[in-house]
């Protein structure tokens, strides 16, 4: 078997040697075993060992041997390297070694705060959205429109500054305004990694803030026939889910199949139903690998279908009754539990098919290219008096080539150069009876990147650069159904550089600064009209003529003073580990000149009632943030997790407060191992209370009421302004037990166990109704 | 045999590479959007007053939202001029001329969805002899003069009439809303069943 079969496909198996203390012999047929796993591999005459197929964020690795004394010493994994362990001779009894391995990361990111979840993290609530799972990351929460659309935020930043990599890909979707969540199947991830910071260089310069990497079934060779059946009941909801995943590696061949499915009834605020807030979800994945000699052959496909409500009182049935929903403690329409999902809704399909070979034509280098399609089609049905005829029906097909090649040293010199070749076709199907929201448009992107690292001694330092040139030929249609038309082409320059300096064994200090420029997107340029209880306005769709607003006409973009995004950010990363505790801290500073972001307008007359109404616009904005995560191993039963995370955001360029920022957050997790309880073989207990603070940097209110009667005034240039109050700070409590019995691993969830009513300000609905109260969720899964 | 499988293997390679390339050929189209339909909008809203003994005699009262979706205000154009002690039929203009080449009539549709639409009243109390009182927005039992029914014999109100009262002058105001309500409309629906279509406010001089 070659050695490119073992490192790879899965980046992050663990492979070592085994050594006596004093002889340095090599110690043959020592027992390796990944704690809390059944994982055991024997070292073989020379000590070797090679452990695949379980990639956890860190994990402790148990190295036993009849004979041979306790080792405490923590050592570092790293990429590329082959670890060493020594273990002193006893006379008797046996002993163990300890180990924390890193994962290997991303090219391009090493001097990047990143943070992985494994799949027991993941699949502890296989319920939920992508973003609602990643949010349990210091610096990372989620803004929504209700449950069953949350999208990922990261330092602050979410949409089009996160970039999601499904399975190598970007992930191609209507990706613009609050309302749109990846279509991603948690349960076929095998771990998610966030990596806080700018990764542009790598990704492209949507990954201005930070990355999403969500990797499927990492395709083991020499892996035996594998099968797990999970299935879940939630209480809130009363929801179900189920999961099947199988799978077999041989020595030249992989292959897993992977399906899910969900249904989730009307959610529940503690006083009352959450109308029209069910979801169904299906989706399906399969991929296989073809290994011959120093090659890998990879097909992968997944489709999700998607039905989710939005909550029903979030559209006013009249504009007026907005006003009195905002100022109302409960939604205006509260209906009995259902599982039906009526208007308003989306319905996603998103499929994506990839092909991919490696070559590792070199034992340190190696080439991959990488094909992809993605068909994201999307309808939106909104309350309306053709309710039955989508309001918004989008294709969206997305071609991705990548071709990287991952040198061999030169000079101590280790990189990776590629170029990229990306293109998306956007088309409106015909039939909505509304003037499209979104144009039709076709991008092409064409891309350059190199990253090198170089090693100085125990230190790493890391740089990249890259290039885009983009085009967009963008097609829609005015109010009056005119088309108008606009091109244009920006190239972008997106450059990093990192350093990575191990201070002593048990501290390290990572520090990267990344410049990325972002073009507006088509979205943020030319969104226009109703969707839910707003109307929204893209920067190229509305003009003001001393203080005459007009949407009638769209303005070219090279006679409008729409300018690049650029944005710049530091992230430093401090992270101390003793015995028993651990200690990161993550500091970052991200300056972004010409920030697009969305916010209210005002309140207009139409014919219907006053309609509040949202511009997309440009500001200077400087985002301070902390990150802090102090892990403590009271006893090796009992660990707690201290996090906090910290943001400071100004629109510097009016010196006033931005909109929609992520409030302090703050959480303990109390976990204890109990081991042995009754039948279960394995208890472990986890408590984490939180607190959310209120948002003390939200924009001054300006009511709608006060608005429509005129005692307020506001144009285009006045002061950002929010239509409610941001809302009161509230603490939540979550418990859970995992338990294993036989082949079933199980995990009882309660979440906001006080039933606290409280309302998100990240979630757009938030003027409507509360979050939910109470749920219990009850995950099993079967191993075969 | 090492070199048979490198070839082998650079076939496959290419097969892919064309693969995809194929796949992608066919996505350069430059077609707009088609031309919607908007039968949402609502533009224009004409209130048109005849004088039931004098059809010469008509009093049309206006509002325009010229952009529809768009930002434009909603303007009220004028305000209703009626005379004392007249008996009016009140019928109505409901346009959607966003395209002034294709300008959509409303009102038809709302005719041929009689039985999922009721348009509702409220005025100032008692500036009309019949009907009495203040309009059924508030209260849906409140008299207001339908003069045509759905097939379910429900009130639809594109045709009502109106007789103002003798004691001038008087000067109010008059609102009229539109309800869809579909699946809905019943002989006891009000003004806050549904979704409304179209709310307006004129003043009312009667003189």
């Amino acid at each position: 078997m070659s050695l490119f079969a073992q490192t790879k496909p899965c980046t992050c198996c663990v492979k070592g040697k085994v050594l006596d203390t004093d002889s340095k012999a090599p110690i043959p047929f020592a027992t390796v075993n990944v704690d809390g796993s059944e994982k055991y591999v024997q070292t073989d005459e020379n000590g070797n060992f090679l452990i695949e197929g379980i990639c956890p964020e860190t994990y402790t690795l148990i190295i036993s041997c009849l004979g041979y004394s306790n080792l405490t010493d923590e050592h570092a994994h790293e990429d590329d390297t082959h670890p060493h362990f020594y273990l002193t001779q006893e006379i008797t009894g046996l002993s163990e070694v300890t180990i924390r391995a890193e994962i290997a990361k991303e090219r391009g990111t090493e001097t990047i705060s990143q943070t992985t979840l494994s799949r027991e993290d993941i699949k502890s609530v296989p319920t939920q959205s992508l973003a609602a799972s990643l949010s349990k990351i210091e610096g990372v929460t989620f803004s929504s429109a209700g449950t069953n659309v949350q999208l990922p935020v990261i330092q602050g930043l979410s949409g089009n500054r996160i970039l999601v990599l499904n399975n190598g890909l970007k992930h191609a979707f209507q990706n613009w305004g609050n309302e749109h969540a990846p279509e991603i199947d948690i349960n076929a991830a095998n771990k998610v990694t966030v990596i806080k910071g700018a990764s542009g260089v790598r990704f492209g310069p949507e990954a201005l803030s930070g990355v999403v990497i969500v990797e499927p079934n990492p395709l083991l060779l020499d892996n035996p026939l594998y099968a797990t059946l999970g299935s879940s009941f939630q209480t809130n909801g009363r929801g179900i889910n189920t999961n099947l995943e199988i799978g077999k590696g041989t020595e030249k061949w992989s292959y897993f199949f992977n399906g899910s499915y969900t249904r989730i009834g009307d959610r529940s605020a503690p006083d009352y139903n959450l109308t029209n807030t069910g979801k169904s979800e299906t989706a399906f994945s399969l991929g296989a690998l073809h290994h011959v000699n120093n090659w890998d052959f990879k097909i992968y496909y997944s489709f999700i279908d998607q039905n989710l409500g939005l909550l029903r009182s979030s559209v006013a049935n009249s504009p007026d009754l907005f006003i009195s929903s905002i100022n109302s403690d409960r939604p205006i329409i509260v209906d009995p539990f259902s599982y039906n999902i009526d208007q308003p809704n989306q319905k996603t399909n998103h499929q994506l098919a990839k092909a991919e070979v490696d070559w590792f034509y070199a034992e340190d280098a190696k080439l991959n290219l990488r094909g992809g399609i993605q068909i994201n089609k999307r309808d939106e049905f909104d309350v309306r008096r053709n309710e039955e005829i989508p309001i918004i029906d989008l294709d969206l097909i997305t071609y991705d080539y990548q071709l990287e090649w991952e040198h061999p040293e030169w000079s101590d010199l280790d990189g990776v150069i590629g170029v990229q070749y990306f293109s998306q076709n956007n088309d409106n199907n015909p039939g909505t009876q509304t003037t499209p929201f979104i144009p039709n448009y076709n991008t092409e992107r064409y891309s350059l990147f190199a990253i090198e690292k170089k090693k100085l001694g125990q230190n790493t330092l890391e740089a990249g650069i890259r290039f885009d040139i983009e085009s967009n030929d963008v097609r829609g249609r005015e109010t009056n159904q005119d088309i108008f038309r606009d091109n244009y082409t920006f190239s972008n320059l997106t450059a990093s550089l990192g350093y990575s300096w191990k201070i002593s064994d048990r501290s390290k200090f990572k520090t990267n600064i990344g410049s990325a420029f972002r073009t507006p997107n088509v979205a943020e340029l030319f969104s226009f009209g109703q969707q839910g209880f707003r109307s929204t306005f893209g920067l190229l769709r509305f003009s003001d003529n001393n203080g005459v607003l007009s949407t009638s006409e769209v303005i070219p973009l090279d006679e409008s003073d729409v300018d690049l995004e650029r944005g710049y950010k530091l992230t430093n990363e401090y992270r101390v580990d003793t015995d028993t505790d651990s200690h990161v801290i993550t500091t970052y500073g991200h300056y972004i000149e010409n920030f697009v972001f969305d916010r209210p307008l005002g309140v207009f007359g139409t014919i219907r009632g006053p309609q509040p109404a949202f511009i997309i616009d440009q500001a200077d904005a400087l985002f301070l943030g902390l990150d802090y995560t102090w892990r403590k191993e009271v006893t090796d039963k009992v660990r707690t997790t201290y996090g906090l995370s910290y943001l400071w955001s100004r629109n510097i360029g009016e010196n006033e407060p931005l909109i929609d920022q992520p409030p302090i957050v703050t959480n303990l997790q109390l976990q204890w191992d109990q081991g042995k309880l009754w039948l279960f073989e394995s208890s472990k207990w986890s408590i984490k209370p939180s607190y959310t603070f209120r948002q003390f940097q939200a924009p001054r209110t300006v009511t709608p009421e006060s608005l429509v009667d005129g005692s307020e005034v506001v144009t285009v240039d006045s002061e950002i302004f929010d239509f409610a109050d941001a809302p009161e700070g509230y603490f939540l409590l979550d418990v859970a037990w995992n338990f294993k019995w036989k082949n079933i691993n199980g995990n009882l969830t309660a979440q906001n166990v006080l039933n606290t009513s409280y309302r998100n300000y990240l979630n757009e609905l938030r003027y409507f109704a509360d979050e939910p109260g109470i749920n219990v969720l009850l995950a099993l899964n079967y191993q075969f | 045999m090492k070199t048979i499988n490198k070839m082998i293997n650079l076939r496959l390679l290419a097969l892919l590479f064309a693969g995809l390339l194929v796949i992608s050929c066919d996505d350069d189209d430059d077609a707009a959007p088609e031309e919607e339909n908007e039968i949402e909008v609502i533009t224009n809203v004409n209130l048109i007053f005849t004088n039931t003994a004098d059809a010469s005699d008509v009093v049309i009262a206006s509002a325009v939202d010229p952009d529809g979706a768009g930002i434009m205000e909603l303007e009220v154009l004028n305000a209703i001029n009626l005379s004392v002690d007249t008996e009016y039929m009140l019928t109505y203009d409901v346009l959607n001329a966003l395209d002034p080449d294709d300008i959509e009539d409303i009102a038809e549709e709302i005719e041929e969805e009689d039985n999922e639409h009721q348009l509702f009243y409220s005025f100032t109390n008692n500036v009309f002899a019949n009907p009495m009182g203040d309009g059924n927005i508030d209260n849906s039992s409140d008299a207001v003069v339908y003069n045509d029914q759905d097939e379910n014999g429900n009130n639809v109100g594109l045709i009502t009439t109106w007789m103002t009262s003798s004691t001038p002058p008087f000067t109010g105001s008059f609102t009229t809303r539109l309800q869809h309500q579909p699946d809905l409309k019943s002989a006891t629906t009000g003004a806050n069943d549904g979704d409304t279509d179209f709310e307006l406010t004129f003043v009312l001089n009667v003189n």
